[in-house]
């Protein structure tokens, strides 16, 4: 999200950068965004990104298995609008689907990284949640909720996918009620 | 060809440096292999007794007698009889030949095993880290006495 | 891999995110042009520690580790680790048990074979086959969900025989299921066969040897497709294989086409496996009598002594070398899985062919990452 450069406010999209052609307000994308937050309109907004979650496809261990079952056929999660998208530059979603490894979690920073915001990430499976059956192990990073702002956990070893829908479920009616972590309100 | 005949031409060829062999069960036979003589052993199984699938290969490690050991399990697509080959190491200098040479498929393992167990393979051609990142190797997490394990950072238990 | 680029090569890695990839690793090419002239695998990004973990459970604790070395044939990594413990403890199953994890192992091996293919077929741009395998196997995973109360991790194996015998109805429940399969499948080889686009993507591409797939330490379909008759279920038969009629499946040629149809008929093999195994299977105890062993054995103590078991998993031949020092734990667990040397034959084989080639050739192989890392 942009950011208001000035602290003096002048009309509703805050100050003009550049007060230069007279009677005419210039103003920032981000202010733009920062004022409809305020307004009915960011309903409408996230309206239209509840019911678009595109997520990353990012088999991380057996959950990502599940994962697979859940955006294929026989589960569809297309109708609800969440779509596998296979580059994190194209997702709104990101799946922790197993276990974060020491190795592995540079990769996992950088994916995150690369996708733009909005975006939110959802905790499945025991793994990611507490360490699951590999809580003792030497290789692996314990307490994900502290390195990403999870906004959904699905519990289970790995939780079936009608339980990952109902985590997307749970996502969407963050999103409806403006207390999800993925956007500044 | 049978367990018997393999033990037998085994013994004859490596004298010294194959020992206590032992016959398991009419498929799985065992034997003791010097750590310097695995490339020639192997060798000689590959080329003369139709040994030419290496199945397996892993580390143990024995704090109390203060021994290592590399366990080669060694199959054939002709024949069903298994051999495993245990070369026997020291604890405070882990080395043993590597088997790169003979069967191929043995780089990951030992780079694997030498992760793990911090046992050398001598002459391989690319001894470095497989599965752990760069800076957990030293630590060699699979030896008995590792502190590393259990791991107590998790905090969300029940 | 040579850190050294000359002026009209160029490093491309792929991975550890990669729509080609069945899990994270890094694949990093040399190229000049499209031509791969040199590769290097990193692996290991999702290592676990299973072996140091197995080390500090017990033996039954153990079987739930075990389900999670491979997700996708979660019954065969079992079988495999029961197997040991039953040879180290001298366990007799008895036929039923017997019977049931052959059931079990089959219906596993057809629902990794389907997912295998599918996959493959998404790798190489063909996403329709996804769909179609995917609405397959959902049938065999529900057929599994019946018997052992789960679709991935099961728990279901136990020492000396099954957690659960199987329900009312199991056999006019699966049936319908194979039959509907049998014509899928030829449905699917039809297809193969007559897709133009398809023959030219696999046919000659990716090819192996005999030789060359014997020195690489490549097992399963891969070895197969290229006319090596090497299968544990023959050459070292476990449970009751030896009493049930079935074919090892080879293809000739070596190549991506010729692994898809071993797949292909093997699903076919297993299909006739299990009618056999509906219609043999003895009533009688599933556990042996007059032992402690069943359902839950709290304590177990097995002999001191080593073993070294293998079974066919999908993937190939899977292996487990257990040491036992008389304890309730075991001392050392090895698992050799069958897609560790798989993965490692990847290299040599993509080395000289074009980009494209890459993704299909490493599709073909029907990867479990999460087996290779451990």
């Amino acid at each position: 999200m942009g950011e208001v450069k000035s602290k003096k406010r002048s009309g509703a999209f805050g100050e003009a950068p550049n007060d230069t052609i007279p009677g005419v307000l210039t103003t920032t994308s981000g202010a733009i965004c920062n004022f409809l937050k305020k307004t009915k309109a960011q309903d409408l907004i996230n309206w239209g990104r509840k019911n678009s979650l595109w997520f990353m496809t990012q088999p991380m261990g057996c959950c990502g298995v599940e994962m697979i079952a859940m955006g294929c056929a026989h589960y569809d999660t297309d109708r609800f609008g969440i779509i596998p998208r296979n580059s994190p530059r194209q997702a709104d979603v990101m799946l922790i689907s197993g276990y974060v490894t020491k190795k592995y979690l540079p990769a996992l920073k950088r994916l995150w990284e690369q996708m733009p915001a909005p975006k939110w990430v959802i905790c499945f499976g025991d793994c990611s949640i507490s360490g699951g059956p590999f809580y003792e192990s030497y290789s692996t990073v314990q307490n994900i909720e502290e390195l990403f702002p999870v906004d959904v956990f699905v519990p289970g070893c790995p939780p079936r996918p009608e339980a990952m829908l109902q985590g997307f479920v749970e996502l969407q009616n963050k999103i409806k009620a403006k207390k999800d972590r993925g956007t500044e309100y | 060809m049978d367990a018997k005949t393999i033990i037998e031409s085994l013994t004859r060829e490596f004298p010294e440096a194959v020992s206590k062999p032992e016959i398991e069960s009419e498929i799985r036979i065992w034997a003791y292999v010097d750590w310097a003589k695995t490339k020639e052993v192997c060798q000689f199984l590959k080329d003369s007794l139709q040994f030419d699938h290496l199945s397996n290969l892993s580390g143990v490690d024995y704090p109390k007698r203060n021994e290592m050991e590399v366990v080669y399990h060694i199959a054939s697509y002709a024949h069903p009889v298994v051999l495993m080959l245990k070369a026997v190491l020291s604890r405070a200098d882990p080395k043993v030949e590597s088997v790169v040479p003979v069967y191929w498929n043995a780089n990951w393992y030992e780079r694997e095993t030498y992760e793990l167990y911090g046992i050398v393979f001598e002459n391989h051609p690319d001894l470095r880290a497989l599965l752990l990142p760069e800076e957990m190797l030293g630590e060699w997490p699979l030896r008995k006495d590792y502190e590393g394990f259990p791991n107590k950072t998790a905090r969300n238990l029940v | 891999m040579e850190e050294f680029v000359g002026s009209d090569e160029m490093i491309l890695h792929l991975g550890p995110q990669h729509p080609m990839q069945p899990g994270p690793f890094r694949l990093n090419l040399k190229l000049k042009g499209e031509t791969v002239v040199d590769a290097d695998l990193e692996i290991g990004f999702i290592h676990k520690g299973i072996e140091k973990i197995l080390e500090n459970r017990t033996y039954l604790q153990g079987i739930t580790i075990v389900d999670r070395i491979c997700y996708l044939v979660a019954l065969s990594n079992e079988e495999c680790f029961v197997g040991c413990v039953e040879k180290l403890a001298g366990i007799e199953v008895p036929e039923r048990s017997q019977y049931i994890r052959v059931i079990m192992g089959e219906l596993t091996r057809i629902q990794s074979h389907l997912l295998g293919m599918g996959e493959f077929g998404e790798f190489i741009g063909f996403v329709s086959m996804f769909m179609y395998t995917i609405k397959e196997r959902e049938e065999i995973l529900s057929l599994i969900d019946m018997v052992t109360g789960a679709r991935i991790t099961h728990a279901y194996l136990r020492f000396g025989g099954v957690r659960e015998d199987l329900p009312e109805g199991f056999k006019e429940k699966a049936l319908p299921v194979l039959n509907s399969l049998k014509k899928t499948i030829d449905d699917y080889e039809e297809m193969f066969h007559t897709d133009s686009i398809y023959r030219e993507r696999t046919v000659g591409v990716g090819t192996l040897t005999a030789d060359s797939a014997k020195a690489l330490g490549v097992s399963g379909p891969a070895l197969r497709a290229t006319g090596v008759d090497f299968d544990i279920r023959k050459a070292e038969p476990y449970l009751v294989y030896n009493d049930l009629d079935f074919k090892v499946c080879t293809e000739t040629a070596g190549d991506i086409f010729a692994r898809i149809q071993v797949r292909l008929n093997e699903i076919r093999e297993s299909i006739y496996i299990l009618e056999q195994c509906l219609d043999q299977i003895p009533s009688g105890p599933l556990f042996p009598e007059n032992t402690p062993y069943g359902r839950r054995t709290p304590v177990m103590r097995v002999p001191a002594g080593e073993v070294f078991h293998r079974v066919e998993d999908p993937r190939g031949e899977m292996g487990m070398y257990m040491i036992s020092d008389g304890s309730d734990k075991p001392y050392r667990v090895k698992v050799r899985g069958p897609f560790f040397p798989t993965l490692q034959a990847l290299p040599p084989l993509i080395i000289g062919t074009t980009v494209a080639d890459v993704a299909a050739i490493s599709g073909s192989m029907d990867g479990c990452t999460s087996e290779a890392d451990r």
